[in-house]
């Protein structure tokens, strides 16, 4: 690294307009700027507009708008009323009860949505009062759903691996699919200790459910089943090799709008509302994105990424303690930025580091997503904690309290994806070779 | 009390920019519907990618200003909402005169670059052979339209003491955090 002392100046300017409150695409642009001002002569305004222009227009890109807008369709549909009611019967009989509706539910939601919280809130909506009902222990409510809610994180479609693919450059397809299988492991796990939990706690008495016959459950789930359908058709159409990202995101929200009109909650305010929330959510990450293309540039000149990845190179530190490092770098990171600002602020240092340390990119994707999701539910800046809260008016911490054991249980699923990567590597390195 | 003519007008200005916003939302649906027909039935539909790209940065660019009034766009704001009164307004004048300086600085160089575009008559790359200034002062337009929202609410900072962004409920990715 040349100059200690300029560099100190580039990163106090990052901290000071991130942390007294520009909006975060906007003052990643400005420390960028600072960063092109000190390191190079090069015509700063020029470069940005190139840099940013090629970021924005981009068909990667378009699965962003088009995966967000397929969730906030369903968002608005009945699919909230009908995931309790179909979900219920079948996971009735398990140890465990109902909580594992909200385990479930979440994993089904986020295999159409790409976002935490819309998971969190379509899910309970109907789960909380539910339970409530039937007697079930509040904390487990409420902390399975903040953790299970963070599976929209990781579940095909997901926003944050769509920002990391198109910030490294890598197959969109390639993440979707690495993210399932940790993602239905991640599931099991949460719902291992929701039975664990059913069997040796004192205060687990909920009121025990009417037996059905196997059609009555049927019956109850029957509008369950397009949804099913939709997201094997979405996920399948990538994973047979017919469709890009992009291409099967067009598939989702054609598929959801005849799902909703066939329900009869597609109503043309819904439509307008869905439509005019997707580009809004879109924009924000646009803008994030555009500052972020322009920042990796910046970066570059300054030379940090490369001084840092020498760095560790001369630390001689070991795969797993580097994980681990960024491992603690990005829960403390998490503590008050959101995931896709995390990702997008430290690829342009990180990256380097990774490929340096011969770390596969599809893979860290997956560790990455895991720790960031534990960013949603860890104080003072935890997006789940935040939605609970205005869900069920709970104290701050009570709901954080509540949700320590999913954050263990995540811990461990960072120890497994380092011990067992090919859970992760397995699924894209088999997937047949897609259009272009 | 009968709002001012100006603030009708730019309300108008952030309306319409939205509107077309969500209307390039629809266009990149219709032109990857299209461009999978056509490969489907054995057609080619020629620089599909790059149109998909012009109305991605279309949806995105004229869609900011509107995402800042409804306060879609994200910022640390743990701040902001520890400090009360007139530090709490100070911050936010100080938040939106960087805003504000940023995007102006970012017009300039866009229209600059809109301007060589179409001086040298730069062409797409792909098979779409689009003169680039067409897409490109859409870019321009969302620009200006946020560096107005954001002097907009500076403004309205100094004048009134507070800026125009509402919240609609909570429901998008870390709009709180």
């Amino acid at each position: 690294m040349e100059d200690l002392g300029i560099i100190s100046l580039f990163l106090f300017v990052l901290f000071l307009l991130l942390g007294s409150g520009v909006w975060i695409g906007l003052a990643l642009m400005g420390v960028a700027w600072v960063g092109m001002e000190l390191f190079t002569t090069r015509p700063v305004g020029d470069v940005m507009l190139t840099t940013v222009w090629s970021a924005s227009s981009s068909w990667t890109l378009a699965a962003l708008p088009l995966f967000i807008w397929m969730g906030e369709i369903l968002y608005r549909s009945r699919l909230s009323e009908d995931m309790f009611k179909g979900l219920a019967p079948w996971l009735a009989g398990l140890p465990g009860g109902l909580v594992h509706t909200n385990i479930v539910g979440c994993t089904v939601f986020a295999a159409v949505s790409g976002s935490s919280a819309a998971t969190l809130t379509t899910v309970g909506k109907m789960s909380i009062p539910e339970l409530r009902k039937r007697n079930y222990p509040e904390t487990m409510i409420i902390g399975t759903l903040a953790g299970a809610a963070t599976l929209g994180l990781m579940i095909p479609p997901s926003l944050t691996l769509i920002v990391y693919g198109v910030t490294i450059n890598e197959s969109i397809s390639k993440l979707f699919f690495a993210g399932i299988m940790p993602g239905i492991l991640l599931a099991g796990l949460f719902m291992l200790y929701v039975a664990l939990v059913s069997k040796f706690s004192s205060n687990w008495n909920p009121a025990v459910e009417p037996k059905m016959t196997f059609g009555q459950k049927l019956t109850n789930s029957r509008f369950l089943m397009p949804v099913i359908l939709l997201i094997l058709v979405v996920i399948g159409s990538m994973y047979a090799g017919l469709a890009t990202a992009t291409e099967a995101a067009a598939f989702g929200v054609i598929g959801s709008l005849l799902l909703a009109a066939t329900q009869g909650s597609l109503s043309w305010r819904t439509f307008i509302d869905s439509l005019m929330g997707a580009t809004r959510t879109s924009a924000m990450i646009a803008l994030i994105l555009a500052g972020a293309a322009f920042l990796s540039l910046s970066m570059g000149f300054t030379g940090l990424p490369r001084g840092l990845a020498d760095l560790i190179a001369q630390l001689e530190l070991s795969k797993f303690e580097l994980l681990m490092a960024l491992l603690v770098f990005y829960i403390i990171l998490g503590m008050f930025l959101d995931g896709i600002s995390s990702v997008v602020l430290t690829m342009a240092v990180v990256e380097p580091m990774i490929r340096q340390a011969g770390i596969d990119l599809i893979w860290f994707g997956i560790f990455i997503v895991v720790v960031v999701e534990m960013a949603q539910i860890t104080p003072p800046i935890g997006f789940n904690l935040f939605v609970l809260q205005g869900m069920t008016n709970h104290e701050m911490t009570f709901i954080a309290r509540a949700a320590v054991p999913m954050f263990l249980i995540m811990v461990l699923m960072v120890f497994i994806l380092i011990a067992f990567p090919e859970i992760a590597t397995w699924l894209p390195d088999n997937i047949r070779q897609g259009p272009r | 009390m009968e709002t001012h003519w100006l603030r009708r007008l730019l309300d108008g200005l952030y309306g319409v920019s939205s509107f077309f916003a969500a209307l390039s939302l629809l266009a990149i649906l219709a032109l990857i519907v299209l461009q999978m027909t056509a490969r489907w039935t054995g057609e080619v539909f020629p620089g599909a990618p790059e149109y998909v790209g012009y109305a991605m940065a279309s949806a995105s660019f004229l869609a900011f200003a509107g995402a800042l009034n409804k306060g879609s766009h994200i910022r640390v704001s743990i701040l902001l909402n520890a400090l009360g009164g007139a530090k709490q307004r100070w911050l936010e004048i100080w938040c939106f005169g960087i805003g504000t300086a940023i995007a102006w600085y970012f017009v300039f160089y866009a229209q600059k670059f809109v301007y060589w575009s179409w001086k040298f008559k730069d062409i797409s790359q792909g098979q779409d052979r689009t003169a680039l200034w067409m897409p490109q002062s859409i870019m321009l337009i969302g620009a200006v339209i946020l560096a107005i929202a954001l002097t907009d609410n500076l403004v309205c900072l100094f004048i009134k003491g507070k800026h125009n962004i509402v919240r609609d409920g909570v429901k998008d990715e870390g709009e709180a955090a």
